[in-house]
């Protein structure tokens, strides 16, 4: 079991150097699409602080709160990005292309295959931000850093990583019933959106949608709602760390299955 | 007159066909932007909730959700592809196809979004502004639907439109100097949705920046059509903005002419 | 080494009916019909050898494989590999297997060909000194020396395809499978990979199926053949059976503007002493086919006669290739395998 762990490692080690080179090749064009996506943050903070500029608090939830949960909600929505892009390549050709097979002919698994081959660089950016923006509020927000809750913190970014990944595998596995998938995963990944924000402001049917059958509230909201007022550790913390579990179960049945039922496009 | 519509009408049927064709696609797509349209009209709901008055910045509740639906609305019409369609044909080199061929570059690509846009209408545009008019008489009371605004809005929309599409035709000549378009494409994306008011009205901005945005194009791609629909401008104004809206128009469609004979001329020296 | 009992593969395809009503219809009531790809296909194989797999476009032979290397299961019946069932316990099985398909790459497009058997050594967990070993043996059966470096996307066809023979053969696999390998290359570079192919399977007693359309191959590499068509096996027998049963048909094509010369004075049979089956014309209007074994009558000879007797405004004469051969086979009916 270690074994294979190292192994995976290596590879995985390999794919990343090369994504990395190719960054390099392609250096101006990285850069532009860095700045773009820091100018893109910038603005969305602007709208933030022109709101904040009218009102006192938004639904009791001050600017620098409201910035700890806009940059938490980067911070697992980057991670997963980073590690697990190529996902979408599923839904989008791979199956359709007639290109999973080479996946099934080889003494490894094919999802670990799949989201190992590709590491997305430019997703270290979002995380820059996100840790920037958490770090530059961390001050003035009232949170406990008991030693309790640093782990918590560490422990409950990695489970809400795994939502999104979730997430993008039982979409993408729909493409080996459906040859393609890729627009299904878009719409319901842009659900996320949903949870740069408080749930609360949202109605019940979003609020439902978004907290139990979609659970994007766990990957911001949630947690850092937690962090800042310390309050319902069960239900913020602990539904977090039980979605995410259950949405990767979830995930991996429904791949499995996709796997079996899978009819390879044509020769 | 006629002639020129029999040669260009066939890529106009084009465009509604691959609409026709992608549906499915357009649909998940349009899902996926309706939800930020929501998102902010959550945001806005719960600002204008915690706040003590009953405005922001001279907005009233509804008249924000208008305005993002609006925006949303505007931005959909004016969207255009001129950009990758120009930097694609550069890159693989068949622009130097279309300089030998007899039909205008632009009027094809043009004329091909027009039947894309076509769908737009029927799909978006329609119920979008149902819906608004619906929404603003529940709230208010009174229907308040002003047809000389609304044709204004159509007008100024259309050539919100036109001055997208030949700005980016712009754009798409900067194939011709950089190797790859995607960081570009995306710096402009980013830029020209703040500028024209996508996320947040120009008219909450600081005065510094409505003074140097008002010598700018951007506000005449979205800005401008969604005022005049909420009726924000009178009259006067909205012509004097239109006006501004058809200069900034020309100017891009000369820019873009000028930029293409100098490309041919370059690519007929130079060769392929 | 390999054992195929009576495989069927049925696919089940959605119809799709037309327009906006077809759709909303096809929502609620999707209707489905069912094809037969693969239908009761059965043959074995001994170890080291090399099979031809041939077949029209269609015929089933990549369904056939795909099940033979466990991507697609079977709706009825089984085969076994080395012991094995691919379906059971894939990821055990897969390592004793290398697979090539001939229209799509098993690389990875950016990587640096190296690097790709670096992660292909991880794969299928080779032991370092093995590895460096059957990377000079296969950098020198394939030539990969000049662009190893090289990312896979810059690789020629005829490049790629020797860097994605040697991926499937890193792990030394006791089966090699390879679809259509030779698609798409030039004669010298064709030539290279089956003498390649030929020196492995010698020196490592490899067991090879090869799918291919070009008789060459089959002619250089296989000494027996299996040909697929409509699902159904259609020929199981060595080389030289078929080529001496059908291969050396051919077929003379002309155009004449007078028919009737044709029917007075063109006598094949009685010209050349020729049995029925060895002459057999058939006229469509203005254009007639003759198609004569090569074997009993020269072509020269019946060029020359046809030309001397009548009045020809066109004329061409036909190879015998696999997909003739198949398709008078499959005409006449003659299933003479069993």
């Amino acid at each position: 079991m270690l074994k294979t762990l190292r192994r995976m490692l290596k590879m995985h080690r390999i794919f990343i150097a090369q994504d990395l080179k190719k960054m390099m090749e392609y250096k101006i064009d990285f850069l532009t699409g860095a700045i773009s996506f820091l100018l893109g943050q910038v603005f969305n903070i602007a709208f933030l602080w022109i709101i904040f500029s009218q009102i006192p608090a938004l639904q009791g939830w001050s600017y620098d709160e409201i910035i700890f949960i806009y940059g938490f909600s980067l911070l697992p929505k980057a991670i997963d990005h980073l590690f697990c892009d190529n996902l979408w390549m599923i839904g989008y050709s791979i199956v359709a292309k007639g290109e999973f097979d080479k996946y099934l002919t080889r003494p490894v698994n094919p999802l670990f295959t799949v989201i190992v081959e590709k590491f997305q660089v430019d997703a270290l950016g979002e995380l820059i931000v996100g840790v920037a923006l958490i770090a530059s509020v961390i001050g003035k927000v009232s949170i406990h850093w008991s030693v309790l809750n640093v782990i918590l913190f560490l422990l409950v970014i990695p489970f809400a990583t795994l939502i999104y990944t979730g997430v993008k595998i039982i979409t993408s596995a729909i493409a080996f019933w459906t040859k393609r998938s890729g627009q299904i995963t878009h719409v319901v990944y842009a659900v996320n959106d949903f949870a740069k924000y408080p749930t609360t402001i949202y109605n019940e049917f979003i609020k439902t949608v978004i907290t139990y059958i979609i659970p994007f509230s766990f990957t911001a909201f949630y947690p850092a709602s937690y962090f800042l007022t310390g309050e319902n550790p069960l239900f913020n913390i602990g539904l977090t760390v039980v979605m995410s579990m259950a949405i990767m179960a979830v995930s991996v049945l429904v791949w499995n299955k996709g796997v079996a039922a899978y009819e390879s496009a044509g020769s | 007159m006629s002639k020129f519509l029999k040669m260009y009408t066939p890529f106009t049927r084009a465009g509604i066909q691959m609409s026709m064709a992608y549906r499915f696609n357009f649909f998940c797509f349009l899902l996926g932007e309706i939800f930020k349209c929501f998102i902010m009209f959550f945001v806005w709901q719960a600002v204008f909730a915690s706040s003590d008055s009953e405005t922001f910045m001279g907005f009233s509740m509804v008249d924000m959700t208008v305005y993002l639906f609006i925006t949303f609305l505007a931005g959909y019409l004016t969207y255009s592809e001129g950009t990758y369609a120009v930097g694609e044909e550069i890159r693989d080199g068949s622009i130097a196809m279309r300089m030998i061929k007899p039909v205008s570059f632009d009027m094809t690509f043009l004329f091909q979004e027009l039947g894309n846009k076509i769908m737009v209408t029927l799909v978006v545009l329609v119920p979008i502004c149902v819906g608004v008019e619906l929404y603003k008489y529940f709230v208010t009371g009174s229907f308040m639907f002003n047809l000389l605004t609304f044709t204004m809005f159509l007008f100024s929309v259309v050539i919100a439109y036109l001055i997208s599409f030949y700005f980016n035709v712009c754009y798409g000549f900067m194939a011709f100097f950089l190797k790859n378009l995607w960081g570009a494409n995306i710096l402009k994306e980013v830029i020209v949705d703040f500028l024209s008011g996508a996320t947040i009205p120009l008219a909450f901005m600081p005065q510094l920046m409505r003074d140097i945005l008002t010598f700018m194009p951007f506000s005449s791609l979205s800005y401008t059509p969604v005022m005049i629909y909420m009726g924000m401008y009178s009259i006067e104004k909205s012509l004097g903005l239109i006006a501004l809206q058809l200069f900034w128009l020309a100017a891009f469609w000369l820019l873009s002419k000028a930029i293409w004979r100098a490309a041919v001329k370059r690519l007929a020296v130079q060769g392929g | 080494m390999i054992q195929v009992d009576n495989i069927t593969k049925q696919f089940k395809k959605v119809v799709k009916q037309p327009g906006i009503i077809g759709s909303v219809k096809s929502l609620f009531n999707p209707k489905s019909e069912i094809i037969t790809a693969v239908d009761n296909v059965s043959f074995d194989v001994q170890e080291g050898e090399v099979l031809g797999f041939i077949g029209p476009n269609g015929a089933g032979k990549s369904t056939v494989i795909k099940m033979l290397t466990g991507i697609l299961t079977p709706t009825s019946g089984k085969c076994t590999i080395n012991g094995k069932i691919p379906q059971k316990d894939r990821k055990n099985y897969v390592k004793e297997i290398g697979v090539v398909f001939g229209q799509r790459t098993q690389l990875w497009w950016d990587l640096p060909l190296v690097e790709t058997y670096s992660v292909l050594k991880e794969i299928y967990e080779v032991p370092d000194a093995q590895f460096k070993k059957r990377m000079d043996f296969l950098n020198e059966v394939l030539d990969l020396q000049a662009f190893i470096k090289s990312p896979v996307r810059t690789l020629s066809l005829g490049q790629r395809m020797r860097a994605d023979i040697a991926a499937s053969l890193l792990h030394s696999p006791k089966v090699l499978f390879l679809d259509e390998p030779t698609i798409g290359l030039d004669v010298v570079v064709k030539d290279n990979i089956r003498k390649a192919i030929a020196k492995i399977n010698n020196e490592e007693k490899t067991t090879v199926i090869l799918t291919t359309h070009d008789l060459s191959d089959i002619e250089l590499l296989c000494k027996r053949i299996v040909m697929i068509d409509k699902g159904k096996n259609v020929f199981d027998g060595n080389l030289s059976e078929l080529k001496s049963k059908y291969g050396q048909m051919r077929e003379l094509c002309f155009e004449t503007d007078n028919i009737e010369d044709v029917k007075s004075k063109l006598q094949y049979a009685s010209r050349f002493n020729a049995t029925s089956d060895d002459v057999i014309v058939n006229n469509d209007g203005a254009n007639v086919s003759v198609k004569f074994n090569s074997d009993k009558i020269a072509v020269a000879d019946i060029l020359g006669y046809t030309l001397q007797e009548v009045h020809i405004t066109d004329i061409n004469v036909k190879d015998a290739d696999v997909e003739e051969i198949i398709r008078r086979l499959y005409k006449e009916g003659v299933t003479e395998n069993e």
